[in-house]
Parts: structure tokens; C-alpha cells; sequence
């Protein structure tokens, strides 16, 4: 079961809406003005989170659930995207609440197929997205949606991995040290920024020392491609949770934190995860090559500008911003490419086999 | 002739000469993250095939996984490739008994560090 092509539609109306309010944010207008770039700006990370990578990873639980109804979800949270970015706040915030609620329903599907420990770890994920979208719509005081929302990705990205640390041997406590470094990471949402962090950083080294990438990463092809995606990932996410905790501790290092984790971290597992899942959710086919590694090294090129020389100033920092978005950019004319490249192979067999 | 199989990696109950080319079919299907074939991961539960139709047994290592479908189809595009015409192929995907580590093959589990 496919998703229908609105669903993705959606979602990448919130990625463009994000990504303009996040280069606004630096001071670049590449896609003009109006009131509309205000509210990109303002809701940059609800775009980012929920609009986009909220609907991409509901998309890809409806495609795995099979019913038809779990594709309500990417339709709800893509919509809140939509509606944020029209200055329909409060609506566009229900909506959002509306998609995190219609999750935990989805994931509850999946926990009555299999009760594992990463479907569970799925359903905490889903329950961080509700949270968040809560404090979002009722801006309770003192309670931000933002690491709730960032809770979502990675316990969805730990659940993940988790699964497939299944085919190696695990080593003794490996388990039961992830949900406790887990479960300091709900407790730092909830009361404390520098403990937050921390779990961050140490679910980075637990990642770094368990995950199979390290053997995969000795393959070929793809699966090697996807390895370094991950290992990258989680030498950002060990940077993201130490300048979260700086952050709270008064450190002026709150844009290295939310980009490590958000660009560093989860985009380059969708980098990673993109050729494999993009057929899943959209049907659409693609040929690897190791073309892919080149937007995966502008990211982290374009993120280290941003973070080390970008700390410095405002025009360094801007620049990083830019060389980020041209990374986003240089990835989807990669799998455009990809695509086109897969077609054209898949005619030219066919030729063959006609011809023999 | 038409033998049940205990030397395959999963149950085989069909004819013989369809046995090497089934087996090396679903080999053909990979999972792409680990650059492993569905049968070294041990996806495969069973296969039988009668004279109007194959059918496949076989699961995933998680029920929320989105590739799901793509293997599916790859199974069944590989198997189209080898099995006579007019056969239908039918892919049952099931959850129980789960899949667990033990299911791996030698060679996945060399790979693998075990």
C-alpha cells in the first residue's frame, strides 16, 4: 500500500516553508518576503519536526501498518504545516495534536502485532510528540514543546537502531543502559536542559559502541553509504548533547545544539534511510551510486561552518545556514537523479530482453 | 519429483527441479541495509508449491518497518522469474512464531561478529 501523492506533497511544503523560516531567521530572503516569512521564522522548528519529519515518519508507519486510516496522521501533521505557515495558529496547532494523538492510535496497532522492546520505545516516541504538540497548542509557562518534539526523533531513531542491534551480540546491560540513558532523557525534557543533554550525548556513545553500522560499514554499495550516514550522525548527536547542556548552563550555544541534533544527527539518517524508504512510501525506485556521499558531505562540511568559524559572527553563521540548505538541495537532485538513472536502467534491460 | 526438503534454510514441499531456482531467487532479495539476502537474515518460513501456486511464509524482524512492501514485491518479482508460467505466487506475511537472532545463517552470523 502506497501513500497517496498528496501525503509527501505536504510534507515538503512544510520542509520549503521550514527552511526559508530558518534562513530568515539568519537574515537571508532568497525566497522574498512577506507575512508568511514571519510565521516560517517564528515556527521554524514546528515546521521542521512536526510538519515535515513528524509526517515522513507517520508516512513510513502507515506504509508498514497497511490500513488505510493510519495515513490520516501525515494528512494531519502535513495540514498543521500548512495551516501554521497561513497564520491559522491555534487551528494549525489542534491539528498538530490531532496527528500526534492519531500516532500513539498507529502505534498502538503495531504493539498488537508484536510486543518487542523497540515497538514499545515507538509508542514512547509517539507519546513525546503528543506531549509536545500539548505544550505547543496551550503554551503551558515554563513547559517548551521543542525537546518534546525532539524526543520524538530519537526514540524513533533508538527504536530503530535498537531493532537492529538484534543481529549482533549484544553485550551484557546493553539493553537496560538504553532505557536508562532513555529514561534520563524524558526526565531532562520535562525538568532539566543540562540533563537533557547529557542523555543526548551518552545515547550518542551507546549508539557509537552497540549499533550494527560498525560492522556494516565494512560492506559495500548502499549498505556501506548507510553506515557512514549513522556513524556520522551519531558523532553530531554526541556534539548536539554537549551544547545542550552548555546551553542551559548559560552558554551561547543554542544554535549549535538544535542544528547538531536536528541537521547533524536526524537528517543524516534520512539522508541514510532516504533510498530505501523513498521506494517504500513512495513507490518510486532508485539506483545507488556513490554520487549519495555528496550531499551527505556538504552537510557536514556546511555544519561545521555554521558551528566553529559560525560562533564567531553573524555572516559566518548565515553562510553555514546557506551551505545547509544547498546540502537539502543537492540531496533531492541527487535522488531525482537516482530516479531518472533507475528508469532508464529498467528500459534498457528491457531492450535487451526484448532484443534476446 | 516431489520431495519435502530438510536441507534447504526454511521448509520446502514442492517439486524438486523448482528447489535450487527458488531458493536462489529469494536469495536475490536483499535487505538493503545489510547487504544480506532475506534467506541469511531468516525471513523465510516456508515455501510450497503445488502445480497452480507458490506460496511463501515468511515475516520481518519489525512490524513497524516500512520496507516491508518492497520486499514483498521483490519476492515476488524474483520467484515470477523462476517458477512456470501461470503460477500464482502468494506472500503470507506472518508475526508469529517472532523472529529472533537465532534464525540468522552462518554466514550472516559471521558477518555479524557472532
Amino acid at each position: 500500500m502506497r501513500a497517496p501523492a498528496l501525503l509527501p506533497a505536504l510534507a515538503v511544503a512544510a520542509l520549503l516553508g521550514g527552511v526559508a523560516g530558518g534562513l530568515a531567521r539568519l537574515g537571508l530572503t532568497p525566497f522574498g518576503q512577506g507575512d508568511w516569512l514571519g510565521r516560517a521564522a517564528e515556527l521554524h522548528g514546528a515546521l521542521m519536526i512536526c510538519g515535515f519529519l513528524g509526517s515522513v515518519i507517520a508516512l513510513e508507519r502507515a506504509v508498514a501498518l497497511k490500513q488505510r486510516w493510519a495515513f490520516a496522521v501525515p494528512l494531519l501533521s502535513g495540514g498543521a504545516g500548512l495551516l501554521l505557515l497561513a497564520g491559522w495558529r491555534d487551528a494549525g496547532a489542534a491539528l498538530g495534536v490531532a496527528a500526534a494523538l492519531g500516532f500513539v492510535g498507529v502505534n498502538v496497532q503495531i504493539l498488537r502485532r508484536q510486543v518487542l522492546a523497540h515497538t514499545l520505545l515507538l509508542m514512547a516516541g509517539a507519546l513525546c510528540w503528543l506531549v509536545g504538540s500539548v505544550a505547543f497548542a496551550l503554551q503551558p509557562p515554563g513547559m517548551e514543546p521543542l525537546p518534546w518534539w525532539f524526543a520524538l526523533l530519537v526514540l524513533t531513531i533508538a527504536a530503530e537502531r535498537l531493532e537492529m542491534t538484534r543481529l549482533m551480540r549484544r553485550r551484557p546491560g546493553a539493553e537496560a543502559s538504553l532505557y536508562a540513558v532513555l529514561t534520563l532523557l524524558l526526565i531532562g525534557a520535562a525538568v532539566s536542559g543540562a540533563l537533557y543533554g547529557a542523555a543526548l550525548a551518552a545515547l550518542a556513545v551507546w549508539l557509537l559502541r552497540h549499533d550494527i553500522a560498525r560492522r556494516t560499514v565494512r560492506a559495500h554499495g548502499l549498505s556501506r553509504y548507510m553506515a557512514v550516514c549513522l556513524l556520522g550522525g551519531y558523532g553530531w548527536l554526541a556534539v548536539a548533547g554537549l551544547a545542550w547542556s552548555a546551553t542551559s548552563l548559560g552558554w551561547p550555544l543554542r544554535d549549535a545544539a538544535l542544528h547538531a541534533l536536528g541537521l547533524g544527527f536526524v537528517f543524516s539518517m534520512v539522508m541514510g534511510h532516504a533510498p530505501v524508504i523513498l521506494p517504500a512510501i513512495a513507490g518510486v525506485k532508485l539506483q545507488y551510486g556513490r554520487r549519495f556521499y555528496a550531499p551527505l558531505a556538504l552537510l557536514h562540511l556546511s555544519l561545521l561552518v555554521r558551528l566553529v568559524p559560525g560562533h564567531a559572527g553573524p555572516a559566518l553563521r548565515a553562510l553555514g545556514g546557506l551551505l545547509n540548505t544547498a546540502a537539502l538541495a543537492l540531496f533531492v537532485l541527487t535522488l531525482m537523479a537516482a530516479a531518472l538513472l533507475w528508469r532508464a536502467r529498467k528500459q534498457n534491460v528491457g531492450v535487451v530482453r526484448q532484443k534476446a | 519429483m516431489w520431495r519435502m526438503s530438510v536441507d534447504l534454510p526454511f521448509p520446502y514441499d514442492g517439486p524438486g527441479a523448482l528447489r535450487e531456482p527458488v531458493e536462489a531467487a529469494l536469495r536475490r532479495v536483499v535487505d538493503p541495509e545489510l547487504a544480506m539476502s532475506i534467506v541469511d537474515v531468516g525471513l523465510i518460513y516456508g515455501v510450497a508449491i503445488d502445480a497452480t501456486q507458490a506460496r511463501v511464509t515468511l515475516t520481518m524482524t519489525s512490524p513497524a518497518c516500512p520496507v516491508i512492501e518492497v520486499i514483498l514485491d521483490d519476492v515476488h518479482d524474483e520467484l515470477g522469474r523462476v517458477l512456470p508460467e501461470g503460477t500464482t505466487i502468494d506472500t503470507q506475511l506472518v508475526w508469529e512464531p517472532a523472529w529472533n537472532s537465532d534464525r540468522l545463517s552462518a554466514r550472516a552470523r559471521l558477518f555479524m561478529g557472532w
